[in-house]
């Protein structure tokens, strides 16, 4: 990739990794990110679960930093990182859960391992990664290596290296990696290891991009069905036999065979036992990385099943028809709809069956039973005082709503619409606010009304002692029914 | 599971099984997800299913892929047996905007599936809002608008097409079945009776409009 200014300000804007390293928050979001998902290898998390740590994370940089500092809740930024614009969090809905989960995007683990490697390494060992590349470049030669005697060339020059070697023993003379080596390639294993564990995310994230690059090849095809067909299941399957699935499949071979895994965990521990080893106190977590390797393929893994199952689901040969279908009489209904809008179908206009029959259980109503009658014991009535303000009961006023109704039937027969203030201008309010509140509630009813939010109007009404009374409110007007 | 030629104790055991199925199949979906159990007893059975409720008039609608089943009426082949049989299992009638707001979620669930990624299909109540506001009369009042939009919904989660996840109130699964039910069929007289509608409008052929 060329590192022009253009592409860089292109990827300055757009790349969430750089965005998350320039955020203002970076050092919140990586430091809890990192702690949370990478440290302990966590691949998805509940959103309570998350947001619970993420409070307690906040509540510790408040008493620090002041309560200002970070204002919003702990849900509020979780959101927040996971919207499509900023996208450093993935959320979804496993199968099976109704809460939220998130796990880390590819693109917020590559911030998190940049900024790892800005602090780490007290020496940078080169002799292990020259070594390493020595031998995947031997690796390439001689595996594309068609000629038969080359090989056995190649093969016989190392046997002659290693008979060398095992003579070398046999005279005494063992040589042995000093600490320094040591230390170089356990670095490296060290580095390599943890890039494999970053993989993994980016791995099931190429998944999805392929699943999707598929699945919009289908929507967009335009040819044949038997043309489709052969384009894409030409490949057996569009997921497992890409680049991806080929290289992923064979590292989850290699890694599930019994006898490697008990060789990775022998070497691993004699590795960790070396004395050079042990003074750099590697993490304990690392005796059993083998395992957080099996724990984040296992998941990749479970993500291609899933994704090859739907696609071949989304495949299948009725639902792909049906789609397409459906999708181009939906867009004859769209635009039927939108032209009946302001005259929209009334009553019923479709059937559907119910999803099961109805069965009629006249057994399962209850029987009979007697209501209870109150029995009103005879008590006499007597008189006295009471403090009640009696004037509540004959100041209920009644609006006739049947009558206001008419003064907008009448009004709107004149002409096609009308405010409510002039409305009230030629019928005057004799009730009050309750009268003003009826009209309030027949514009929720009329079909046709709008909303003017940019005037005002003025109501004005007088009350029995003789005040003015106004109420200001945006423009209602009330069109004729078509 | 079912032999060729089974003893009297198997079929006694399998009778059972069956109405362990048949039963529930009688009072609504069964879901594969929510009940893997069930699901696998009524695969098994499948057969004998079929072959019980077909004295009812019913169809087994099974599938295995979406993980889920229900009983629906036979289509009448014979016309005239059918017209002498009650139905059993209702229809029911929809107003014009449940009706757009089924085919809206279908049309979402179309593209969410050519999209990729997850199978289940989540919509929060103001995606359901964008969705239908635009064929909805251009209208002043946000709030009612919301609250009809409520209220469609509900009619739609009380026919099982969604479902709001627990905990939050305004996020809804849009459930696959919706897939049984909407089909082509069902839109293609949907945009029919529109069509219908419309025309019936532009030559004002249209009685008890008030």
């Amino acid at each position: 990739m060329a590192l022009d200014f253009q592409t860089l300000e292109l990827l300055r804007r757009n790349h969430p990794a750089w965005r998350l390293l320039r955020s203002d928050h970076a050092s919140l979001v990586a430091s809890f990110l990192h702690r949370v998902f990478i440290a302990p290898n966590v691949r998805t998390m509940a959103q309570a679960d998350l947001a619970e740590a993420l409070e307690d994370e906040l509540f510790a940089l408040r008493e620090r930093h002041g309560a200002e500092s970070f204002p919003r809740s702990a849900a509020a930024y979780l959101n927040d990182w996971a919207d499509n614009e900023k996208g450093w969090l993935r959320k979804f809905y496993p199968a099976g859960s109704d809460e939220p989960h998130f796990d880390l995007t590819p693109a917020t683990e590559k911030a998190l391992a940049w900024l790892a490697s800005l602090t780490e390494r007290a020496f940078v060992g080169t002799e292990s990664r020259l070594l390493t590349l020595f031998e995947l470049l031997r690796q390439m030669s001689e595996g594309s290596q068609t000629d038969p005697e080359a090989r056995i060339a190649e093969l016989h020059k190392r046997r002659a290296e290693i008979d060398g070697e095992i003579a070398c023993i046999l005279d005494g003379d063992i040589p042995l990696l000093d600490d320094t080596a040591l230390k170089d390639r356990f670095q490296q294993f060290l580095q390599l290891a943890r890039e494999l564990l970053t993989d993994f995310r980016e791995v099931e994230h190429n998944f999805r991009t392929l699943d999707r690059r598929v699945r919009e090849r289908i929507a967009l095809w335009e040819g044949s069905k038997g043309a489709l067909l052969e384009d894409i299941m030409g490949e057996r399957d569009a997921i497992a036999d890409s680049d991806q699935g080929k290289s992923f499949r064979a590292f989850w071979d290699f890694l599930m065979s019994q006898r490697r895994q008990e060789e990775l965990s022998r070497l691993l521990g004699q590795v960790l036992d070396l004395a050079p080893i042990a003074e750099t106190r590697p993490e304990p977590r690392l005796r059993r990385v083998h395992y957080d390797w099996l724990e984040a393929g296992e998941h990749t893994q479970r993500t291609v099943a899933r994704l090859s199952q739907q696609l071949r689901r989304f495949l299948d040969d009725q639902a792909w028809l049906e789609n397409r279908r459906i999708m181009d009489i939906l867009h004859g209904i769209e635009s039927r709809a939108l032209a009946l809008r302001d005259a929209p179908p009334p009553g019923e206009v479709m059937e559907l069956a119910e999803n099961a029959p109805t069965i009629d259980l006249p057994l399962e109503r209850p029987l009979y039973s007697a209501p209870v009658k109150p029995l009103i014991a005879d008590v006499e009535l007597e008189s006295g005082a009471a403090e009640v303000d009696t004037a509540a009961l004959y100041a209920q006023v009644v609006v006739d709503r049947a009558e206001l109704l008419r003064h907008l039937r009448q009004a709107l027969q004149e002409r096609p619409q009308i405010s409510l203030a002039e409305v009230i201008q030629r019928h005057p309010l004799r009730h009050g606010l309750a009268e003003l509140l009826i009209y309030l509630q027949l514009a929720g009813d009329w079909p046709q009304t709008a909303v003017d939010e940019d005037h005002q109007d003025l109501i004005e009404w007088p009350t029995d002692d003789g005040t003015i009374r106004r109420a200001r409110l945006p423009r209602i007007v009330f069109l004729r029914m078509s | 599971m079912i032999g060729k030629h089974p003893s009297v104790a198997e079929v006694e055991e399998t009778d059972a099984d069956l109405s362990t199925v048949v039963i529930p199949l009688l009072k609504g979906v069964i879901y594969q997800d929510e009940n893997p159990v069930l699901w696998n007893g009524l695969l098994n059975l499948q057969t004998r299913v079929r072959d019980y409720v077909a004295v009812l008039g019913l169809e087994l609608m099974l599938d295995e892929a979406e993980g889920y089943a229900f009983l629906r009426s036979r289509p009448a082949e014979d016309e005239e047996q059918a017209g002498r049989l009650p139905r059993l299992v209702a229809r029911r009638r929809l107003s014009f905007p449940v009706s757009l707001l089924l085919a809206l979620l279908r049309k979402k669930l179309a593209e969410s599936d050519a999209g990729g990624g997850d199978t289940r299909l989540i919509l929060s109540r103001d995606e359901v809002v964008e969705l239908i506001r635009v064929f909805l009369p251009a209208g002043s009042n946000e709030t009612r608008l919301i609250d009809q939009v409520d209220t469609h919904l509900n009619k739609v989660a009380e026919m099982g097409f969604v479902r709001r996840l627990r905990g939050q109130e305004k996020m809804f699964e849009v459930r696959r079945i919706i897939k049984a039910f909407i089909d082509a069929q069902w839109l293609a007289e949907f945009d029919q009776r529109l069509e219908e509608y419309r025309r019936q409008l532009m030559t004002g052929d249209l009685s008890g409009d008030e």
